[in-house]
C-alpha cells in the first residue's frame, strides 16, 4: 500500500461519489417539484437511506463497529426509537441514550 | 453569496446537533484511518473531496484489504449511489433561475444525508431566492466540520480510548435513523423507510454488493404507487 496508490484510491472514490451527485444536477435539469417522477424519486431516496442504516446496523462490513457485537447495535436501535416517541421526539437524549446503552452493552456487560 | 443573512443561518442550522451527529462519526474515521495507515494528509484528502462517510470507510476497507482500483470504484459507487436520487430530489427544490447552472455542480458536493435531512425539514419556511444560500451555508460548513473532525481524530486518537471511538462510530447512524422517523409524515414515505429496511434485510442474502439500490429502489416505487393520490407534503 504505498502512499502514491493511497491517493489514486481517493481520487477513485471521489470519481465514484462526485458522478452520483453531478448526474443527479443534471438529470434533474427540467424536473418539477410539483411531478410525479419528483415524489417517486423522494421515496426511493428514502428507501435507499433506510437500507443503509438497516445494513450499518445489522451487517457492517467495514469499520469499527465491526468490533460489536449484533445483539448491541439491535437493541440500542430500539432504544432510541423508544426514547425519540416516549420523550416527545427529543433527538439528543435519543441518541444520547442508544449510544450509551450501545457502550454499557459492549464494554460493561 | 457568502455575506448573505440566509447564508449565515445555514451556517447556524448547522451547529449543534448536526455538526455534532455527523463530525462524531468523522472523528473516530480520522483515528481508524490513522490505524489503517493513512498518513495526515491522506486522511484529510479523503474527508474534504469525498464527503459521504459510509464510502469513505469502503474505500478505506478495500484498500487495506488489497482491492484493485476498479474494486475500490465500484465498491464505493454502490455505497453511495443514494447521493444521486437525493441530488435529483434536492435541485429542484432549491433551485432558482438567479444563480446560474454550474454553480449547482459544486452546490452538490455537500449533499449528503444530513445536509439533505436538514434542508428538507426547513426548506418550506425559506423564501425560494433564499434557498441556495442557505443550503451553501448549511452543508458547507457541515463539510468543513467533517474535514477538521477528520484532522482531529487523526491527531488525537492515541489519546481517545478505543471503546469511545467505537461509541462515536455508532451515533451517526443513530442520527440517521433519528433523522429519517423525525422529518415524515407521509404514508408513501413511511412506507418506503420500512420496506427499504425489510428489502436490505431480504437482498442482503442474496445479492450483498447492490442490496442498497436495489431495496432502495424497489421500497420507493412500492410505496410511491401504493399511496400515488396521497397528498404531496413535497
Amino acid at each position: 500500500m504505498t502512499s502514491n496508490y493511497i491517493y489514486l484510491s481517493i481520487l477513485v472514490a471521489t470519481v465514484a461519489t462526485y458522478s452520483c451527485r453531478a448526474f443527479g444536477v443534471f438529470s434533474s435539469r427540467n424536473l418539477s417539484t410539483e411531478s410525479p417522477i419528483f415524489h417517486w424519486i423522494k421515496c426511493v431516496s428514502i428507501g435507499i437511506i433506510s437500507a443503509v442504516i438497516t445494513k450499518i446496523i445489522l451487517f457492517p462490513s467495514v469499520g469499527l463497529l465491526i468490533e460489536s457485537s449484533l445483539a448491541s447495535r439491535v437493541i440500542s436501535t430500539l432504544v432510541a426509537l423508544g426514547v425519540y416517541f416516549l420523550f416527545k421526539k427529543n433527538v439528543i437524549l435519543s441518541i444520547f441514550v442508544s449510544t450509551m446503552t450501545f457502550l454499557l452493552i459492549n464494554f460493561y456487560i | 453569496m457568502f455575506t448573505s443573512l440566509s447564508f449565515r443561518q445555514g451556517i447556524k442550522h448547522a451547529m449543534g446537533i448536526p455538526a455534532v451527529g455527523l463530525g462524531s462519526s468523522m472523528f473516530a474515521f480520522g483515528a481508524y484511518l490513522k490505524s489503517s495507515g493513512f498518513d495526515l494528509f491522506q486522511s484529510f484528502a479523503s474527508s474534504f473531496f469525498t464527503f459521504a462517510l459510509p464510502g469513505q470507510f469502503v474505500m478505506a476497507e478495500t484498500l487495506v484489504a488489497g482491492g484493485t482500483l476498479l474494486n475500490i470504484f465500484l465498491a464505493v459507487f454502490l455505497t453511495n449511489a443514494r447521493l444521486y436520487p437525493m441530488t435529483v430530489n434536492l435541485i429542484p427544490v432549491i433551485r432558482h433561475p438567479y444563480y446560474p447552472k454550474w454553480k449547482y455542480y459544486i452546490l452538490a458536493h455537500f449533499i449528503a444525508v444530513t445536509a439533505w435531512f436538514n434542508m428538507f425539514a426547513i426548506h418550506k419556511t425559506l423564501p425560494q431566492e433564499e434557498k441556495f444560500d442557505y443550503f451553501l451555508g448549511l452543508g458547507g460548513f457541515l463539510w468543513i466540520n467533517s474535514v477538521l473532525c477528520t484532522v482531529l481524530g487523526f491527531l488525537i486518537s492515541d489519546f481517545v480510548s478505543h471503546k469511545i471511538l467505537v461509541g462515536l462510530v455508532f451515533i451517526n447512524p443513530m442520527y440517521f435513523l433519528v433523522m429519517t422517523i423525525s422529518n415524515l409524515v407521509e404514508k408513501k414515505l413511511i412506507t418506503s423507510i420500512l420496506l427499504g429496511s425489510f428489502f436490505s434485510i431480504l437482498l442482503f442474502y442474496i445479492m450483498p454488493d447492490w442490496s442498497i439500490v436495489i431495496s432502495g429502489l424497489l421500497a420507493g416505487t412500492i410505496g410511491f404507487f401504493i399511496f400515488r393520490k396521497e397528498t404531496n407534503d413535497q
